[in-house]
Order: C-alpha cells, then structure tokens, then sequence
C-alpha cells in the first residue's frame, strides 16, 4: 500500500522534472511579467465592463446582470488565452525527442516512464495552469454582485483546463510516437486552429442540430446547441451562460433513442460533457506513452516509417533530375523547395482541390433543386403554352394535368400576383386546387380562374448557401494566412539554423536581393492558394449572372449569393493581407535566433490582428447607429470584407436595410482600395525597414 | 608577393569575452597558411571576419585590399568560405545545390552549366548529381562545401576546419583536393586540428591562443624554435640502470630520465653530435638495442607554445 503511495508521489507531487520547472519558472522575472500582464488584462476587462455597463447601482438585479456579463469576457479572454498558449508552450515537446540532448539522459536515469511523461506534459503546461490559478481572484470579483454560480465558474475553469490538458498530451503523444517532425509543430498549430474554427461552422449548419417534439405546438424544432457543440471549447463554454438563444436541450426532450449515456450527456450537458471527455482522452493519448517510452524512444524507426515498411510503401531511389534554378536563386528556393517539395506538392494541390470541389459542390446543391414534395410543377416547356392548356407535371410518377387558361386567370408566385404566364417558370410547384376551377352549369370544367405556385425548394437555400460559401472561404483564407505566416517566419531562422545564412551572406547577394528574393518566393508559393477562395467566389458570381439573366429574369427582387465586384477587391485585399502576413513573418524570423519561436510568435500576432480586425468589424457592422462608418471600418479586416461580399444581410442589416443596394456597395469598394493601400504602404514601409536592418539585426545575433 | 589578407589590431569582444585580441596577421598571395591553435582560441572568429560575416570590435581586416566591414561588398566574391559546418538545404540535389550558389554569385546560361559541370569533375562529385545534399555522407558533404566555393572561382579561400569528424580515407582525399587547388594558385587559410597534415599541406602558420597570435611564419622556423635541445632515446640488452650511471658522467649530457623500457637522455645547449654514446656503451659492453632522436614536429612545437615554452 505504501509502495502505491510512494509511485503516485513520485509521479506528480515530487516528479523531479516538474519540481526543476516549478522552481525555475517561479523565479523567472519573465514569467513574472507575463503573469502580471495577464492579470492587467483580466482586471482591465472587469474595469472595463463596469464602467460601461449600463445598470443602476441600487438594482441588485441590474449588478447581477452585469456580473454575469463580466463573467461572460473573463470566461472567454480567459479560454482564448489558453487556446492560444497551449499549443505554443505544448508544441515544443514534438521535436524535443531529436533536439534535446537532455532527453537521452533522461532515459538512461531510473526515473519511470510516467514521471518522465508526466514531468515533461506538466511542465510545459505549468505555465498556462499558474497563469490559470493567478485569474482565481479575479474571477471572485463576480461573486460580490451575485449573478454568476460558482458550479459555472467552476465549469468555466474546468473547460480551460481541458483544453491545455488535451492540447498538451496530443503534443506529447505525437513526440513519443515519432509521428512529427519540426514541421509537425505548425500542422499541430494548423489543427488546432481548423479544430476550433471548422467546428465552430459546423454548429451553425442545421443539419447537426437534434430535431426537438415542442409539447406546445406538437410540431418538431431544431435544436440551438448540435453535435458539435460538446466537442468545442467555445461552444462548450457558451452553454454555461444560459444564453437564450444557445441553450442545450434537456434530456428528457431529446429523442429517445439519444437519450442514453454518453450521446445524452454530450447533447444535454456539453460542458461537463467537454470537460470530462477531454481528460478522459488526455489520459488516453499518454497511457501509451506512459508504458512503452523506452521501447519506442530504442526504436530506430518512426510509427509512419514502421507503418511504410509493413505496408510495403518504400521510398525507393531517391536520386531525381535537377530543377533549374532560377536567375534569382532565393525566390527559387522559397518557391520550390519549401518543405519536403513533394508533400508540399500534394498538400498544395490537394488545397486546391478539395477547395474548388467545395465551392462546386455549394453551387450545384444551390442551382439544384429538390424533388417536388407537393406533386404537380410546371416544367420550363410547359411555358410554351399550347393555346390556353398548361401542362402541369407529376413528380410522383402519375400522368400529367392540363389545365385550362382563361383571359382572365390569375397568376401567383410566392404568393404575389405576377402579370402573366410567362412569369412562372422553372421548377415551380403549383397547387391545384378546386376552388380555383370555374365550371358551366353542367359541370364541365371552362377554364381555371388562378394558378398558384411558388420556387421549388433548392438542395441549399439562400441563406444556407450564404453561410456556407462564408465559411469555407473564411477557413480557406485562414490556413492560407497560416501557412504563409509559418512558411515566412520559418524562412530566414530556419537558415539561420541550419547555417545556409551563413553562406549567402558571404556572396554577393545584398540584403535587398535577399529579401526581395524572398519576398517573391513566398508570393509565388501563395498564389495559387489564394486563387482558391477567389475562385470560389468567382464561380457563385458567374452562377449569379447566369441566373439573374436567365433563370430569375421574372424575378424583381433578385438577391446576389456574392456582389460582383468582389472579382476585384477580394483578391486585392487577400493578396495584400498574405503579403502582410508574408513580411511580419520574415520580420520575426529575422529577429528570432529559433523557428519555434518566430512561427509562433508570427502566427500569434497574424492570428490576433486577424481576429481583432474582423471582431472590431463586426462590431461595427452590428451597430445600430453605424451606417456607413461601420461599413468603411469593417473593409480593413479581410474576414469582414468577405462578410459584406457573401452575407451583408446578416452581418451588416442596418446599411443593407434598403433594397437599394448600390450606396453601401460604392462604400464598401471605396474603403476597400483604401485599406488595400494603407496595407501597401505598411508592407512596403515593413520591406524597407528589414533592407536597411538586415546586416545589423544579422550580425548581433552572429556568434 | 602581394599580401592578401592583412590584420591590424583585430580585436573581437562577446561583451567581457574577449575573443580576439589585437591580431597582427598577414598572408601572401599563394600562401597556404594554417591557423591553429586550442577549441575556443578564435580561429572561426577570425575567418568569420574575413568572410565578412562578422565586425571586428576594433582595429582592421583587409582581403585584397579591401576592408572588411566599409568594403565587404568588393570582398565577397573574390572568397570562398567553408565553414566547419555543412550548411544543407532541405530538397535540393547536388547539382541544384551548386546551381543555386552559381546564380548567387550571378553565374548565369550555359556559363553555369560548364562551370558546375567542371566543379562536380573537379571534385569527383559527378556520379553524384542527382542525389540529395542532405544524404550524402560527411566526407561527401565537405568535398561538396569545397565546391560550392569554387564556382566563382575565387582568390582567396577560408577553410574552417574542412576536414572535421572524416574518417581517414574522406581525409586524404580531402588533402589531395586542396593540394590541387593550391597547384591553382589559389591563397588558403585552412584552421584544423589535424596538425601533422596541415604540416603536410601549408608553408605557414599561425599559432592562436585565447584570441592571441603567438606565432605567424613558415612551419620550417616554428619547428627550429620550438627545438629547445637533443633529446635521445637509447635502449640497452640489459642492466640499464649501470649505463644510465654511466652516461651520467659524460658532461655533454644534461639530464637522463628513464624507465623500463628506455632512457631519456638531454644533452646539453649547443651540442648536436651525439656519436660518443655508441661509442661509450659499445666500449662498456652493454648491447645497444636502440639510439634515436626525438624528432620535433608541428605537434610538439604546438605543445610547447601553447604552454607558452616557445617564446
């Protein structure tokens, strides 16, 4: 029993490894000064929501309302922060196995595998958890107005705790295992970021949403929260604030077939759901480890190269004819060799496959439409109105109608009268109904006196389309600019690393040849990445005039799925905000002595810029009182530009209120080739500034 | 001869770590000049200055004529520097891996593809160029850092430690490649630690120790000076320690240490001739088994001036 004891103590509360780290970092006047910063920024939130929340100071209702809404930033600045420290101090753990000489020295001691495991998740996620437990009294300043339970403050920690928990022990796993590469640290960060974000879309499609029985009206509703709620930090946490419109539905209202224990909990308590099966598959993912660390760390070879070997996929000869290289051998290099130049290759057109398939695939399902659930529909042929007989098909398989036209027949569409035949057209259902025959005395029928129809339903609606067309281009854009920032920031350390600087720098190349060399490159290299959310745009803009020209001609009210003129600016602005992303990242890299540090610091800071341009956009555009002013703020950002391009009827409804919608367009494209040259000119003051700095930033840091 | 590379007062500060210390050098066109001297002396800190990869703290380095720092740009392509490291790119083949550097000394069409081509025959890399840099052994990747500097063909060449960590055979062929550039004309400055192979290879040297030059000159005269004296090694059948005693009371012999095996015997300053031994033990009756002269080498005059015995 007490050999039990004394493993578990040895484990975790005296883990050597840990114990160094708790010592070190406690003393470091680093770690000192981000922990005050930290906490700066979480009393500079709490200051911030009192002073402009809008409550009476005598209303405990009022406190506690504001209460719940500072608990609602501290929860999610709180979240964000992990989300974002996490896989920064958790990544490093990948290639510790290859760069860490201390690792094989460690091995050799009698420390168990599960102290060297533990030790090592623990101490990289020491950081984040002090940074976690310093928030404690903070968050308590909720507690003084009331408002806030503690079972949800407690949740709302539990939640960020996870979130390191499983961030670090996926990194770990991945170390052990031998699955990664320096590389690897990027695609991780990558996963992560597509995890957060690519769930975060998927929950607002309904077809993940539970279909409810309301008792009421004895009719089904879609559900707010959806499968993926209960798999996604965010989502997870946004559940705890009893938000009306996010609420999860009761178990007891779910279907009975999903009522039972795990699928139940994740549907009806995400976050304690999240929280739970988070440390459950932490725990997972480094019980393995934990048992064969020695085994694998004496194991020659890699999983992904045992896997090779047993299934029999060899790398062969790996001699090739040379590339020619370019008269700039840098912008060659850049755009050519990045990487490993065939996994590069397959990623890339793999990219750009599955990103055109996507946009494909969103228009077919648009221009498609389903099957008439309501029997009868007009084909287009039927237009050609034989006399006054129009043929009225059947989608059930029964034989078509006739129906007599008389002078004075009535036409609607949608339930709004249209002047003649011609203007229904297309896939339309039409209700016949025996009200609206007119007969002689006998009985006969003489002709029919209205003719109702109303649009097919298509495979995607309107608004779904708009939704998804902004999702996948958002996400596109997003690992576009991830991918240049890391391939950037890692452009100029990673020479510096392997010592190739050293090289160039004694020919003849200048530092502005350099960097313009490298500049171009990782242009080069962009490019055709960026022609994906363009192009997918364009293809939904080619469909529109198709259709506002042929298809809809009847159609007063016609609505763009993207605004035309997003042909010019969009790519303007990508290209100009992956330039921008291109020139931080090498500014980092320049700085930095490490990759790790320069990708992470550039992807830190693209990230942030990114998320607090588009939030502040969005603000805007949310604003009653705007107008305009949000419309030109909002152009800056390239995530809220394509909100205004895709969906400015859900983003911005206040300037896009009138059916005209020229003024706020002519804005928008102003204020879009404003910010396009104020990004011009910031990349082009940032390329200058590197030019003139190179020679020194390089050689303070030669040794 | 024109001097070629020329120090004045070079002098290198890590903040308190001294790493250079007004380093007087100078080296003639032709010259195939060996830096040597202990881990951390400042070897690489002095080829990295003149490869203009580093700024000297104070005093002034010229190549050519050329200052290093105010006229690096005229410098650079009249150089060649291999570091003692091999700097790999990632998914390049050998031939690229030359290509690449050829167009970044502005080598450009069909000049690039000859020039390459003589460097790979050069070198005897041609069998080799369509394999990746990164797995070529280490022996191959050094013959491959000799080439790449030798592209533009350049004057000078800055050799750090070009034949580290090779096994004996990547070694002498190593050697063979720089004795053929040296048959070229070109002006080398190779630092290493393999002592008796740069005395094989350079007609000076530079002894380095903690950032300052001790020696510069022809190895020929550190050899003479480190020589402080005759110092022999004698063997006899047997009792040893009687002709020890004997050998003692010669006053030409200044000191005789010995063991088991043999004896250590010092003559005296100024005396060369060491014939009477022989004779003395002959005459004696002991059975001479053996009479050599320690030989002095780069190695022991390295030993010794580095411990600061040769002044």
């Amino acid at each position: 029993m007490l050999g039990i004891a004394e493993y578990f103590w040895r484990l975790i509360p005296a883990n050597p490894i840990l114990l160094r780290v708790v010592q070190m970092n406690g003393k470091r006047r680093r770690d000192l000064f981000i922990r005050c910063i930290y906490l700066g920024l979480l009393i500079g939130v709490v200051v911030f929501a009192i002073a402009t929340g809008n409550y009476d100071v005598g209303n405990l209702a009022d406190l506690a309302k504001t209460s719940a809404g500072l608990f609602q930033y501290l929860s999610y600045f709180q979240l964000g922060l992990v989300a974002l420290l996490a896989p920064v101090f958790t990544a490093g753990a990948i290639t510790q196995e290859r760069d860490s000489q201390t690792y094989d020295i460690l091995l050799a001691t009698p420390l168990t595998n599960g102290q060297i495991v533990l030790g090592s998740l623990l101490s990289r996620l020491f950081f984040v958890i002090a940074l976690l437990i310093s928030g404690i009294p903070v968050f308590s300043i909720t507690q003084i107005f009331g408002g806030v339970a503690i079972s949800s403050i407690v949740q709302a920690f539990g939640i960020a705790a996870a979130t390191a928990f499983i961030t670090g022990a996926i990194a770990m796993a991945i170390a052990v295992f031998k699955v990664g590469s320096r590389r690897t640290i990027f695609s991780f960060y990558l996963f992560v970021v597509a995890y957060v974000v690519g769930l975060y879309f998927l929950d607002q499609i309904p077809y993940f949403k539970i279909s409810i029985l309301n008792p009421n009206t004895n009719t089904y509703e879609l559900s707010k929260t959806s499968w993926f709620t209960g798999l996604q930090p965010f989502l997870a946490l946004r559940t705890i604030f009893h938000d009306k419109a996010y609420i999860p539905p009761a178990l007891g209202d779910l279907p009975k077939n999903l009522q039972s224990w795990p699928i139940g909990s994740l549907l009806s308590n995400p976050a304690g759901f999240y929280t739970g099966f988070m440390f459950f598959l932490s725990f997972v993912l480094i019980s393995p480890s934990m048992v064969f660390l020695r085994r694998l760390a004496q194991s020659n070879t890699s999983l992904r190269t045992w896997i090779f070997q047993k299934l029999r996929i060899g790398r062969g000869d790996r001699t090739r004819k040379p590339r020619t290289v370019w008269q700039n051998p840098i912008a060659w290099r850049e755009a050519k060799t990045k990487g490993s130049a065939s996994r590069a290759t397959l990623l890339r057109y793999a990219f750009i496959g599955l990103g055109l398939a996507g946009a494909v695939v969103l228009v077919w399902m648009f221009a498609t439409l389903e099957t008439p659930k309501y029997p009868h529909f007009i084909d287009r042929s039927s237009l050609s109105v034989d006399g006054n007989l129009l043929t009225v098909y059947d989608s059930t398989g029964g034989a078509p109608v006739t129906l007599k036209l008389l002078p004075d027949t009535q036409y609607m569409l949608n339930g709004k009268q249209v002047k003649d035949i011609n203007s229904l057209s297309g896939h339309l259902m039409v209700q016949i109904s025996p009200q609206s025959v007119q007969k002689d005395e006998a009985g006969n029928e003489i002709g029919w006196l209205s003719i109702n129809a109303s649009d097919a339903p298509r495979r995607l609606g309107m608004s779904q389309t708009r939704t998804a067309l902004l999702a996948l281009t958002m996400l596109e854009f997003a690992v576009i600019l991830l991918i240049v920032t890391n391939a950037a920031a890692s452009t100029v350390t990673r020479e510096k690393e392997d010592g190739t600087l050293d090289l160039l720098l004694t020919t003849p190349i200048t530092s502005r040849y350099y960097i313009w060399g490298k500049l171009r490159g990782l242009v080069s290299f962009a490019l055709p990445l960026v022609a994906v959310p363009v192009a997918s745009v364009a293809i939904f803009i080619a469909y529109d005039i198709y259709r506002s020209t042929i298809l809809e001609w009847h159609n007063g009210d016609f609505k763009w799925i993207v605004f035309p003129e997003a042909v010019i600016v969009l790519p303007a602005m990508l290209i100009i905000v992956v330039a921008f992303a291109a020139i931080l990242g090498m500014q980092m890299s320049l700085r930095s002595r490490k990759t790790v540090v320069a990708v992470m610091s550039s992807v830190g800071i693209v990230a942030g810029l990114c998320a607090g341009l588009g939030w502040c956009g969005t603000q805007f555009l949310g604003m009653h009182d705007s107008g305009y002013v949000g419309l030109s703020a909002a152009s800056f950002s390239p995530f809220s530009l394509l909100m205004m391009m895709i969906d400015p009827w859900q983003y911005a409804p206040n300037a896009f209120s009138d059916p005209d919608t020229s003024g706020p367009r002519l804005v928008i494209f102003i204020f879009t080739v404003i910010a396009v040259a104020a990004y011009t000119v910031v990349v082009w003051s940032m390329y200058r500034s590197m030019v003139k700095n190179f020679d020194m930033t390089i050689r303070r840091q030669s040794r | 001869m024109a001097v070629v590379i020329k120090t004045v007062n070079l002098t290198k500060r890590y903040g308190t770590l001294v790493a250079l210390s007004n380093l007087n050098l100078e080296i003639e066109e032709g010259d195939c000049f060996g830096f040597i001297g202990p881990n951390g002396a400042g070897k690489s800190t002095t080829i990295k200055i003149l490869a203009t990869l580093l700024q000297p703290t104070w005093g002034e380095a010229r190549v050519c004529d050329y200052v290093v720092g105010y006229q690096s740009r005229q410098i650079r392509p009249l150089i060649g520097y291999v570091p003692d490291y091999f700097g790999a790119y990632e998914d390049m083949v050998v031939q690229e891996y030359l290509e690449f550097f050829a167009a970044a000394y502005g080598i450009n069409g069909l000049a690039r593809n000859k020039i390459v081509n003589d460097v790979l025959e050069l070198t005897d890399m041609a069998y080799k160029r369509d394999a990746p840099v990164d797995g070529l052994s280490r022996g191959m990747k050094q013959r491959l850092s000799v080439g790449r500097v030798l592209l533009h063909d350049p004057k000078v060449l800055l050799l750090d430690e070009p034949a580290g960590n090779l096994d004996p055979r990547a070694r002498i062929e190593m050697r063979e490649l720089l004795k053929e550039l040296q048959r070229r004309d070109k002006t080398i400055l190779i630092s290493s630690h393999i002592l008796p192979e740069l005395a094989d290879l350079c007609n000076k040297v530079g002894v380095i120790e903690q950032g300052e030059l001790l020696y510069s000159g022809p190895v020929s005269e550190i050899v003479k000076r480190a020589k402080t004296g005759t110092l022999l090694h004698v063997a006899v059948a047997e009792n040893q320690e009687a002709a020890a005693a004997l050998l003692s009371q010669d006053p030409s012999v200044l000191n005789i240490a010995g063991n088991n095996a043999h004896l250590e015997i010092s003559l005296k300053e100024g005396i060369t001739d060491y014939s009477f031994i022989p004779h003395m033990l002959i005459e004696a009756g002991y059975k001479l088994t053996m009479l050599k002269e320690e030989e002095v080498n780069l190695e022991t005059a390295f030993m010794r001036l580095t411990k600061g015995m040769v002044q």
